[in-house]
């Protein structure tokens, strides 16, 4: 048996057991089919939504609305967080202002929102920014304060004037930890993408999972649950693959 | 210019320097205040802070504050307790036990990606609104982070304190308490931490979805209700209380792990 077999054999096997188990549970009628449908059920209901592009739809609003505010709530994390850690005075100003707003649930800053920006997109992009941003605008601070400052000092003398400094050199320097921060930060986009569609939705895979389980339709809430959890899999998946690639030379320098 | 007003000025601006995040606290809730006062921002929705915080102090005086933040309290600490000592018994369980972690650990990677609001609804369907559903929720969410870094921190063992401990004939419960344990304690602090600020967001969350108390469902009530001073009441009080949990937390994790200084 070869090595890796070994290794993946045990797991595939208790999993495969316990769909099994559920399955048998439901047929015999020791679990409510209402509650939890057989795992076969869901995957056909599965099936049909990914084969006639129902799940396009959905998932293309949510995954639109977390990239835009991820990608606003991490570009302000990161350039707050970089001019804080080079401008100590930014820092002083800043710092206490972060951390009053940063305790903050904030799902709890749903419902103000939604006074301000109504249901749509504005409210939701807007809580997933908030989201993102924190974890983030933390990280790269840390990262920054961080940076050796014999790198700093050195492009200093060579000449390099504050914003090459910031780009060429902090940025680089802080980046283990701005993709720290943002991995954090992706699965509390998601959540909040996740709640925010939930608490005023008309649409998007949080909007549908609590809506089929007012209609009672549990196989296609199960189903969108499933693809949900692929989604956040997914996401992570490539912030790590990002972080590789564009960290090759970190685990070999922290070794040394 | 004289020389003691130049140090005199520098001092000024000097103590301004250090105070300038205080300062930008106080402009921004002055702007807050005059906006809504003023007229510049008429708005139901915008109330001034004086009219919030006079709402917070008569919320607190009618002991409606109690009221509403017991429930959420109670179902978050016995949540998180629940979740984070399960979460570290079986990190713990799948560091020491290769076979175990080899058939559940797949399992747990297949579960952990799903946004813990998600599993909301489902519950509701096993479960119920009540607090049965909260707080098994609030564990879930927490019982992850825990799981992962302990797992993490106790398969990172020195392998030569180990080697020197048993070299030395030392006793199994001692190698235990005083090898594996403080090194695995501050991962397990640190998904501790990462655990808090979630379960306290889940908390809020089961309440705003599914409640009939507690914070969360205080704010969507106020919400409805047009209430917005006392809504906004509410999120004051959140926040102090993630930062009072979150201040609290830090204190005991500087005295158990007093040793501990994470590189820099």
């Amino acid at each position: 048996m070869p090595r890796w077999l070994g290794q993946l054999a045990p797991g595939a096997l208790v999993i495969a057991l316990a769909l099994w188990g559920i399955e048998q549970a439901v047929h015999h009628g020791l679990v409510k089919r209402s509650l939890l449908p057989a795992p076969s059920d869901i995957g056909l209901v599965l099936w049909d939504l990914l084969a006639d592009g129902q799940v396009t739809g959905p998932l293309s609003e949510t995954l639109a609305r977390l990239a835009i505010g991820f990608a606003i709530g991490a570009t302000l994390g990161i350039a707050l967080g970089l001019a804080m850690g080079y401008w100590p005075r930014l820092y002083r100003l800043f710092e206490p202002l972060i951390e009053l707003l940063r305790p903050i649930p904030k799902a709890a800053l749903v419902p103000a929102l939604v006074l301000f920006l109504g249901v749509d997109n504005a409210m939701k992009i807007t809580s997933i920014a908030l989201a993102v941003f924190f974890p983030v605008v933390i990280n790269t601070v840390q990262g920054a304060r961080g940076v050796d400052p014999v790198l700093i000092n050195t492009a200093r003398t060579l000449g390099v004037g504050p914003f090459s400094l910031l780009r060429k050199v902090i940025l680089p320097a802080s980046a283990p930890f701005i993709f720290a921060g943002m991995r954090l930060s992706i699965a509390l986009g998601l959540i909040l993408a996740v709640i925010s569609e939930m608490i005023a939705g008309t649409g998007g895979i949080g909007f549908l999972i609590i809506d089929m389980q007012r209609a009672f339709r549990v196989r296609q809430m199960y189903a969108w649950i499933v693809i949900l959890a692929v989604v956040g899999y997914l996401l992570n998946f490539l912030l790590l693959l990002a972080e590789q690639r564009m960290l090759f030379w970190y685990r070999t320098t922290q070794r040394t | 210019m004289t020389k003691t007003s130049t140090s005199v000025l520098e001092r000024a601006r000097a103590a301004l320097s250090r105070r300038s995040g205080i300062l930008l606290i106080a402009a921004l809730l002055l702007l807050w205040e005059a906006s809504a006062r003023s007229g510049l921002i008429v708005s139901e929705n915008w109330p001034p802070v004086s009219i919030i915080l006079l709402a917070l102090i008569r919320e607190i005086l009618s002991g409606e504050l109690i009221e509403v933040i017991g429930p959420t309290l109670y179902r978050f600490v016995l949540g998180y307790v629940i979740g984070i000592s399960a979460g570290a018994i079986v990190g713990f369980t799948f560091a020491r036990v290769p076979l175990v972690r080899r058939m559940f650990e797949p399992v747990i990677e297949l579960l952990r990606p799903i946004p813990a609001p998600a599993l909301i609804p489902p519950l509701v369907l096993f479960l119920g609104v009540d607090d049965l559903m909260k707080v098994t929720i609030i564990a879930v969410t927490a019982f992850f982070p825990v799981a992962i870094n302990t797992m993490q921190g106790a398969s990172g063992v020195e392998p030569t304190y180990l080697a020197v401990a048993r070299t030395f004939r030392t006793r199994a419960t001692r190698i235990l308490m005083r090898i594996v344990v403080p090194s695995t304690l501050p991962y397990v602090l640190a998904g501790m931490r990462i655990s808090l600020a979630l379960a306290l967001v889940v908390t809020v969350v089961s309440e705003m979805i599914a409640g009939s108390s507690g914070v969360g469902y205080y704010l969507v009530l106020m919400q409805y209700a047009v209430r917005s001073a006392e809504m906004y009441a509410a999120i004051f009080v959140l926040a102090a209380l993630g930062a009072l949990l979150n201040a609290g937390f830090v204190a005991v994790e500087r005295r158990l792990i007093f040793w501990y200084a994470p590189q820099a």
